[in-house]
């Protein structure tokens, strides 16, 4: 199974290490959408579905909580999962973007097993890309 | 206010290497002599129990490692853009990675970073720090400036 991801941050050469850092960590991608802030995000969300959102906070026009808080009053893209990805690492700051409906937080400067390990817990499967509830699936039909 | 300047230099000298190790592939070695042959600065401001501002001078070459070691990039695939947000990165994640070491449980507002394609002047006054580093890759210059640390 392979997922689609959706990189949100107003940095060209950012978006491009995040999404280089996603392949080489192994996490299966399908497709790749970017947007350069929280409104070209919602732009985005408006014509793709995604599995997971990776953003920054700290970006023009639209930053990463106004986004989050956008995700969060909208009953179809609230189950998202989104995981956070900044410079800023206060713990104030990691548990006002928890309380956004953030799912994980990624802190730079990453390593890509940092980022494939957060991908799979936030979107809930394992190492191998299955959901995990699907593994317990299998086995009960596993005779 | 000497040794916490000290205190601060030290953790910026941390922050500098794990930003450059982690992100950039380069591995820095601290340069004694001061070297004002930068091309380029890129600088943040925060904001928050204390302000002040992180300023970074890179070398043309050493930019152009730095995007070749974290893009893939060949030289010639280079953009303006390319150097102009990588020289940014490397500051905001500067910044930010600082701040974390200084005080996690303290929120900072950092500024949207600025850059310049002429590096502006290098003196520092006695709230600010300055360090050199040298790389197979090219030169960078750090300057801390900090106010109301206690």
């Amino acid at each position: 199974m392979s997922f689609n991801v959706l990189i949100v941050d107003d940095s060209n050469s950012m978006r491009a290490v995040i999404k280089k850092v996603i392949s080489i960590s192994g996490f299966k991608m399908d497709q790749c959408i970017e947007a350069g802030n929280g409104k070209e995000a919602l732009e985005a969300l408006a014509e793709n579905w995604v599995d997971v959102i990776i953003s920054d906070i700290n970006m023009p026009e639209m930053n990463g909580f106004e986004l989050l808080e956008r995700l969060k009053g909208d009953d179809f893209l609230r189950d998202i999962p989104v995981i956070v990805i900044t410079t800023e690492s206060s713990e104030r700051r990691m548990q006002d973007a928890f309380n956004l409906g953030a799912k994980g937080f990624i802190k730079k400067p990453f390593s890509p097993e940092e980022v494939k390990k957060i991908l799979y817990e936030v979107i809930g499967v394992n190492d191998e890309g299955e959901y995990e509830e699907d593994r317990g699936d299998d086995k009960a039909f596993d005779f | 206010m000497k040794e916490n300047m000290k205190k601060i230099e030290e953790m910026t000298r941390h922050s500098i290497f794990e930003v450059f190790n982690k992100m950039f592939f380069l591995f820095l070695e601290p340069l004694d002599d001061k070297d004002n042959g930068y091309d380029m600065e890129a600088a943040i401001r925060f904001e928050g129990s204390m302000s002040g501002e992180v300023r970074i001078f890179l070398s043309a070459d050493i930019v152009k490692t730095m995007i070749q070691n974290m893009l893939g990039l060949a030289e010639d695939d280079i953009t303006e853009r390319d150097i102009e947000d990588s020289s940014k990165e490397a500051v905001n994640m500067i910044a930010g990675n600082f701040l974390g070491k200084l005080d996690s449980t303290e929120v900072f507002n950092l500024s949207m970073p600025v850059f310049k394609k002429q590096p502006g002047d290098l003196e520092f006054t006695e709230n600010a720090c300055r360090m050199d580093f040298d790389s197979d890759g090219g030169k960078v210059g750090v300057i801390i400036a900090v106010n109301g640390y206690p």
